[in-house]
């Protein structure tokens, strides 16, 4: 069995940017193991730009943002595998993984980063009943054969939900010379970017219906329309109010769900509400040395936020190894050495979902979505009836991470930290 | 001249197939769908029905309980993974008790093992059931297998046998002739669905759709065809034979001395056209709701409520949670009256009424009795398709009277592909009597097929990637399927043609992300494969194609 200091599953934006960072910190042997031919993840297909203005105060494409780690990785010399699949995680960080050229493999990890990213939801994991022929796809397959096969899976399309690719393809489509009819949102609002929703939607007067589902998919070999209905507040189709659109693609841009097949085949500690592994303020997982970031982690807005996570997960992983870091201690600490985390009022999953006491940390970063929008907000940090901590914002959207960064010392008393927003809803 | 013309490549058909493919006879299937098994057999739920509830003294009794140890028979011959699983009918209330009574006295007419048990006994033999269930039957010889697994498994043999097969073909005539029939069909022999897979020696000359851009590594990939091994495969077995046919103008004409008509919701339209004593189909719709695998350790037997008699005539199941081979588990299924027998769309009221039985029923069956609510997030895909029930209500099984040479295995509703190989051996033992067929001594029984990559050991894993390193590249991440699996596929007599072809044969697309992360490589390799452009692969075959043209065409800014 081969034995690697650090091994870093995925060489996406938040592989690279982990592994990058732990070399920095002083790592030498570190391997990230990609499953495609390429490193950059998802952003390979993505040609459009917005990427890198926080990280790199630059307004680079998906690409161009994935080449400049892709070139930190290579001018470091971190080694890396392609065209390499993960099959197996074990709990005593052993991972087993296939390639063509060096067969099947077994590794022994000093500590591991889990950076798989995330899939898209299924039409069928949103109970979309109709036909089954061609022509339904995630709005991510779509970018895939658009931009990396050079082919359109469709001429006039319809997209379901308004997440941020679905939002970037209808963009594309209609610069395709294709016709985007709509673009179809259950919530009363969108769940991408305020941005791309008026530099991809608004900007090309692309009809949107909230509050609305796609009630049924017809057509035989090929979609041919789907009916659009509206849903009353528990969300469900309110009868005679559906309406035909013609289209020939349904593409699905509906939430995003992190790929933990092997997170949970270790025997991780799950978050139900961010799908993701438990981490603590170290992004460390229930298994001492195994840490997790990016969108594996929990569904972020902008791949700025993804890379400078896994940076910090990388520096933590580092500190693991080199003996810096009281982690294993923790692990074994009583529960009560441990502050979790609680959503209050608006507020979703948070990361981390608990922080050590003790911790080494100067200052702690909490990140939620909120759960529907607010203007005029104050988010705020309770212990008990205690606050420990609040910032305002002038306006909050489920589309938009909430990012806060707490001194450690504020937090040391705490009992629990608890997030509420306060506001005005709209 | 043929021998027999099957009419239908489903279970019954591919089985029937097979079991003449043990005799010296000129044998031809057509299947009007796209794929074999693209009718009721492909929605069907796999389940092995023992044979308790079919109402004794009918066809469907007669061949469900020789037919459930039949099937068990051939997937032990044909190398088709199964699980003996039992079923267990459970019942909550006094009605249910006495339907519970009623379906074991069907048993020991119809000669199947079945008892019924109670509380405490009932909590030894089902630890985690609801404690609100009275009592249940339990059937031991119950079991679960792939229904499509069982139909090309079928097809392959009786392939590899010599029987000849044409998909995409649809019978639209049948006259009588003095040596026979004569059958005319819409169809084409050299279509992509009927020609034979075929590699290109020149890897360059296909498009390679992994076209990579900005900042790539062309690193191990390889795209790089092996031609070679293509031709020295197992798969030189299977050579292609030109049908006996007149062609013209997409209409085909055949020439036979028998017929077996396996035609499912088409069987009643196929036997009008030969017989005046006519049936009807009654095309009934059910659904199936998929499940995510991560739940399914705490499913090991068949779970299924009694069942119901239905206003048309007949009856359905009910409602069941069956573990499936791929650790999935089905949910399901409704019955509801529709009128095309190939109507497969997922309807709204069918999965309501599905997810809202189970969400009341959850608290009885073992994923729930301990207070875990009915997991809707686990809900990864959704299936229908309509079972030929005949206004007969039963099986229409023979030659009518006014009709001799042409033989019926129709009204095929559950539990038809359970009693398929009994069927068949009925129906294919009519022609061989006629014909007074000899059998074949060249006759092979056995098919044998690779292991999956997902449940090999890592050391035959190991071995299987070094002797092709295609078993190495993982190309649906959710089922854990490699290229060389699909290339298989592909490249299998009978083998797959579209999207939906890899899925049945492979499981590649049946898992959490439903394709999205594995479909465009799929639709490359089969482009690969069949010397094809990748805007001519289709989802489904006809006119189902993925693509619509290139990028940056006309109207592009």
């Amino acid at each position: 069995m081969k034995e690697v200091n650090l091994v870093v599953i995925g060489g996406g934006a938040a592989g690279m940017a982990a592994a990058v960072s732990a070399r920095r910190s002083g790592v030498q042997d570190i391997l990230i193991l990609e499953r495609n031919p390429s490193l950059g993840g998802v952003l390979q297909q993505c040609i459009h730009n917005g990427f890198g203005l926080h990280r790199f105060g630059d307004d680079l494409t998906g690409v161009e943002f994935a080449a400049r780690y892709a070139d930190m990785v290579k001018e470091m010399g971190i080694p890396y595998l392609l065209n390499t699949f993960v099959i197996a995680l074990n709990p005593d960080k052993t991972i087993t993984a296939v390639n063509p050229e060096e067969g099947l493999m077994e590794i022994k990890a000093g500590s591991i980063v889990l950076a798989m990213g995330c899939r898209e939801r299924s039409r069928n994991a949103l109970l979309i009943p109709g036909a089954r022929g061609a022509g339904i796809m995630t709005a991510g397959t779509a970018q895939r054969y658009l931009n990396l096969d050079g082919y359109l899976p469709g001429k006039k399309i319809v997209i379901v939900g308004s997440g941020d690719i679905g939002l970037i393809m209808a963009r594309q489509f209609v610069l395709e010379g294709c016709e985007v009819a709509a673009v179809v949102e259950i919530m009363p609002w969108s769940g991408g970017l305020p941005r791309n929703m008026k530099q991809c939607i608004e900007d090309f007067g692309i009809p949107v219906y909230y509050n609305s589902i796609i009630s049924e998919i017809r057509g035989k070999e090929r979609v041919s329309s789907v009916l659009v209905g509206r849903v009353d507040e528990h969300r469900r189709l309110i009868p005679g109010t559906e309406f035909e659109i013609a289209c020939d693609t349904l593409l699905i841009s509906a939430g995003l769900i992190p790929e933990n097949e092997l997170t949970d085949q270790a025997g991780i500690t799950m978050s139900g509400a961010t799908k993701g592994a438990e981490v603590s303020e170290n992004l460390e997982t229930s298994i001492s040395g195994v840490f997790s970031c990016g969108n594996v982690l929990h569904v972020h807005d902008l791949v700025d936020f993804v890379s400078e996570e896994a940076e910090e997960a990388g520096r933590n992983a580092a500190a693991y190894l080199l003996g810096q870091a009281p982690s294993a201690k923790d692990l074994t600490s009583p529960a009560d050495d441990r502050i979790p985390t609680v959503s209050g009022d608006g507020v979703g999953g948070i990361v981390p979902q608990y922080v050590c006491r003790g911790t080494s940390k100067k200052e702690v970063t909490f990140m939620f979505r909120p759960r529907s929008r607010w203007r005029d907000a104050v988010i705020r940090a309770f212990s008990g009836s205690d606050e420990l901590f609040s910032k305002k914002a002038v306006a909050l959207t489920p589309g938009e991470m909430c990012r806060l960064t707490i001194p450690a010392e504020k937090l040391r008393a705490a009992s629990e930290i608890r997030f509420s927003i306060e506001g005005t809803a709209v | 001249m043929y021998d027999v013309i099957i009419v239908g490549a489903g279970s019954v058909g591919c089985a029937a197939a097979r079991e003449l493919s043990r005799y010296r006879l000129r044998v031809l299937v057509l299947e009007k769908g796209h794929d074999l098994c693209a009718g009721a057999s492909k929605c069907n739920s796999g389940m092995i029905h023992a044979g308790y509830d079919p109402i004794p003294g009918t066809n469907e009794a007669r061949f469900n309980a020789p037919g459930c140890a039949m099937m068990y028979e051939i997937c032990d011959e044909l190398d088709v993974p199964y699980l003996k699983n039992g079923t267990t009918i459970f019942a909550t209330d006094d009605n249910g008790m006495k339907e519970l009574e009623k379906l074991l006295h069907y048993a020991e007419i119809n000669k199947v093992r079945a008892e019924i048990v109670t509380p405490p006994a009932l909590y030894d033999l089902q630890p985690d059931i609801g404690r609100d269930v009275r009592g249940v039957l339990w059937v031991p010889d119950g079991g679960v297998t792939n229904p499509f697994t069982v139909t090309f498994a079928l097809a392959e043999n009786a392939r590899r046998n010599g029987v000849e097969f044409l998909k995409e073909t649809e019978v639209t005539g049948i006259t009588k002739t003095p040596a026979g029939f004569s059958v005319t069909a819409k169809g084409s022999v050299d279509s992509i669905a009927n020609r034979p897979a075929r590699a290109s020696s020149d890897p360059s000359s296909h498009s390679s759709l992994y076209r990579s851009s900005g900042n790539t590594d062309s690193g191990l990939r390889d795209s790089g065809y092996r031609s070679s091994e293509y031709r020295n495969s197992e798969y030189k077995n299977f050579e292609y034979k030109t049908p006996e046919c007149e062609s013209s103008d997409g209409t085909l004409r055949f020439e036979t001395r028998m017929i077996i008509n396996c035609a499912g919701g088409h069987s009643d339209v196929i036997n009008n056209m030969v017989s005046g004593i006519h049936y009807h189909i009654i095309p009934r719709f059910g659904a199936h709701v998929v499940l995510d695998r991560k739940l399914s350790a705490k499913l090991t037997t068949t779970l299924m409520e009694t069942p119901h008699d239905l206003p048309g005539g007949g009856h359905t199941k009910g409602m069941a949670i069956i573990p499936t081979l791929g650790g999935t588990m089905l949910l399901g299924c409704d019955a509801t009256e529709v009128g095309d027998p190939d109507f497969t769309d997922t309807r709204r009221e069918s999965i309501e009424q599905i997810v809202d039985y189970f969400r009341a029923a959850w608290k009885d069956l073992p994923l729930g009795s301990d207070g875990s609510p009915f997991p809707e997030d686990s809900i990864i895909s959704i299936f229908g398709g309509c079972r030929p029930h005949a206004d007969t209500n039963d099986f229409v099984i023979g030659e009518p009277e006014d009709a001799p040479g042409f033989v019926n295995a129709g009204g095929t509703e559950s539990p038809a592909f359970t009693s398929c190989v009994a069927i068949a051996r009925h129906v294919a033992g009519i022609c061989i009597d006629r014909l007074k067929a000899e059998p074949d001594p060249d006759f092979d029984p056995y098919r044998k097929v690779k292991k999956a990559f997902r449940d090999m050991t890592n050391e035959e894993r190991k071995a299987a990637i070094a002797e092709n390193p295609d078993y190495a590249k993982i190309v649906c991440r959710c089922e854990m399927v490699t290229e060389a699996e699909i290339r298989d596929a592909i490249r299998r007599p009978l083998g797959a043609r579209s999207i939906a072809d890899v899925k049945l044969r492979t499981r590649a697309g049946m898992g959490r992300c439903q394709g999205g992360f594995c479909s465009p490589r799929v639709l490359e390799i089969l482009s690969e494969e069949l010397g094809i452009s990748p805007l001519e692969v289709t989802q489904c075959g006809g006119e189902s194609k993925v693509l619509c043209g290139r990028a940056c065409g006309e109207g592009a800014v």
